[in-house]
């Protein structure tokens, strides 16, 4: 399990300022569970995945995983970019082994690794391109692939789908509920689309800006009801999912006036 | 609507070859410039010819092209001030070699560490900011003064000029390393050495082989100067031994040579480029 504890975070603007990215976040992960963060630009979503990836140390708080304190990136903890960082130089073969290269596994192995992964995203043939051949979604695929090669604990994905057409992001929700169903990931996903928060998450966590804090907490099956029986229209359409719709798009719009009737409670 | 639609598209006749369009570049973007470069050289080349024909320069300033020519052939067979053509070439070759393989050891692993480590940027940037603007020739006279008039100062001052340009080259290059690239492979598990070696590196090559371009454009004009002050073989030495009889045509000769061989290397890195980094540039 992947515990953040009272998770702050304080940075130093640029004029000298403390900017105040994250408030006292606390969230578990649980085994089998795709916890999505929510919130509009600057809320603190990217702040709080740094700090489970181990790129960036927190203020106060703390992050566990299995009872392991977090302080540095590592392998057990995948993680998928937005933008992508893939190795130009490299084929998509060897950036999908690339984690299975630094521990040491040998050239064959990582080769069929690599290509049982790149199948896994469907992207079989493919091995030997290069990525400045591939489209936007199937870099992204190649991506997962990464970072699902050295077999981490839980996958960090930071608005993965951001930067890909509506029709191309559809897909690869599906395909991403689809390895989540496969490999029983538990992965932590952040996005600022209400329907992909709904849609993806067995649990969403609505975060408010300005301190960065989680101002709501849901707890879904709609990911669940798809990898089941792969209906999406049926789940789009289902009255609970445009009530949550609804009642998360409050939240979303209305972070100030929610996070303040907080503080009121609070004080 | 359907109608509207219908109109617009074109009857898919297999034997109607499309017209094939591109986007309108920008810049050369790879243009071919090959020909006019060609033609450019052709029309240089009449030019001399036109110019000594009939006479508008006297010989003594330009000679015609046929007496370089001829010269050439003499030099090539006879060799010119004590020495065959190819002691000049070769002395001349070694030294630039020489020097480029130690500023490129040198240059290349520091440069790096200067991007990667506090200690190895604060020691060596105040002497090298302090020492490479000044021009070579200007330290030559310390050089042949502390190690003598033979090949270790030449070679000292060529890899003073050529170290410069790599190292700071191989500094642009960690500095431009996107940080989620870092990031990505410090998150599959690299250790400090497999990010440096499979990550940091590969991503400075680009930068660094322009400096090393760079680094050679500058060691020939250094390289030739200093040979021309103090050397007894050499391209150089060669022409300005032919300057002080007034021997136009073997200047001419040895700056041609010059010419072809700083172009041969242009080429190369050129070549080498394409086979090391044929990525750059794209994502
Ligand atoms: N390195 C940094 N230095 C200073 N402020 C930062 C830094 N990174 C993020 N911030 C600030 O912290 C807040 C949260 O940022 P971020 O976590 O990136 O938001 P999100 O990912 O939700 O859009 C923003 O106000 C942002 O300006
Ligand atoms: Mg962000």
């Amino acid at each position: 399990m992947l515990q953040v504890r009272n998770a702050s975070v304080f940075f130093s603007a640029r004029d000298g300022r403390v900017v105040h990215a994250l408030d006292r976040a606390s969230l578990d992960i649980d085994a089998n569970s795709i916890v999505v963060a929510l919130g509009a630009s600057g809320c603190g979503k990217s702040t709080l995945l740094n700090a489970i990836a181990g790129f960036l140390p927190l203020s106060e708080g703390s992050i566990t995983l299995d009872g392991q304190p977090v302080a540095n990136p590592g392998a057990d903890r995948g993680v998928v970019f937005q933008k992508d960082t893939l190795l130009p130089w490299s084929s998509v073969a060897d950036n999908v082994a690339l984690g299975l290269r630094f521990a040491g596994v040998p050239a064959r192995e990582r080769r069929e690794r690599a290509e049982e992964l790149l199948g896994l995203v469907g992207l079989e043939g493919f091995a030997d391109a290069f990525p400045h051949e591939l489209s936007g979604g199937m870099r992204q695929r190649v991506g997962i692939a990464r970072a699902l090669a050295t077999d981490p604990k839980i996958l960090l994905m930071d608005e993965p789908f951001g930067a890909l057409d509506s029709l191309t992001r559809e897909q690869m929700q599906e395909l991403l509920i689809d390895v989540w169903a496969r490999t029983g990931k538990r992965i932590f996903f952040i996005t600022h689309s209400i329907e992909e928060a709904l849609f993806l998450g067995t649990t969403v966590v609505v975060m408010s800006p300005r301190p960065g804090r989680i101002v709501a907490r849901f707890d879904l099956d709609f990911v669940r009801r798809f990898a089941a029986e792969r209906d999406v229209r049926a789940i789009l359409s289902a009255p609970e999912f445009a009530d949550l719709y609804d009642e998360i798009r409050s939240l979303v719009h209305r972070p100030h006036a929610e996070a303040d009737s907080r503080r009121a409670v609070l004080q | 609507m359907t109608d509207l639609a219908r109109a617009g598209s074109r009857a898919s006749d297999p034997a109607d070859r499309p017209k094939i369009v591109r986007l309108h570049p920008f810049g050369l973007d790879g243009a071919r410039t090959g020909p006019i470069s060609f033609a450019t050289a052709l029309l240089l080349l009449a030019a001399w010819f036109l110019a000594t024909h009939y006479r508008l320069v006297p010989p003594l300033f330009l000679p015609t092209p046929q007496e370089v020519a001829t010269q050439f052939l003499a030099v090539v067979e006879d060799g010119y001030a004590g020495a065959t053509l190819w002691e000049h070439v070769s002395a001349s070759l070694f030294r630039i070699f020489s020097a480029a393989v130690i500023a490129a050891s040198l240059g290349i692993p520091l440069g790096l560490a200067m991007g990667l480590n506090r200690w190895a940027k604060g020691v060596f940037d105040t002497p090298i900011e302090f020492y490479w603007p000044l021009p070579p020739l200007a330290y030559l006279p310390l050089m042949i003064i502390w190690l003598g008039i033979g090949e270790v100062s030449k070679i000292v001052l060529l890899t003073l000029a050529m170290f410069a340009p790599v190292c700071l080259s191989a500094q642009a290059g960690v500095r431009a390393l996107p940080i989620e690239r870092v990031n990505a492979a410090l998150s599959l598990g690299a250790s400090r050495w497999q990010l440096f070696r499979t990550i940091v590196l590969p991503s400075a090559l680009p930068e660094i082989l322009t400096g090393l371009r760079i680094g050679i454009g500058v060691g020939w004009s250094t390289l030739v100067a200093a040979e021309l002050i103090a050397a007894t073989r050499g391209i150089g030495f060669m022409i300005m031994s032919a300057s002080h009889f007034l021997a136009t045509d073997v200047v001419f000769v040895g700056i041609g040579i010059i010419a072809a061989f700083a172009f041969a290397f242009s080429y190369g890195m050129r070549l080498l480029e394409a086979w090391l980094v044929p990525w750059k540039g794209k994502s």
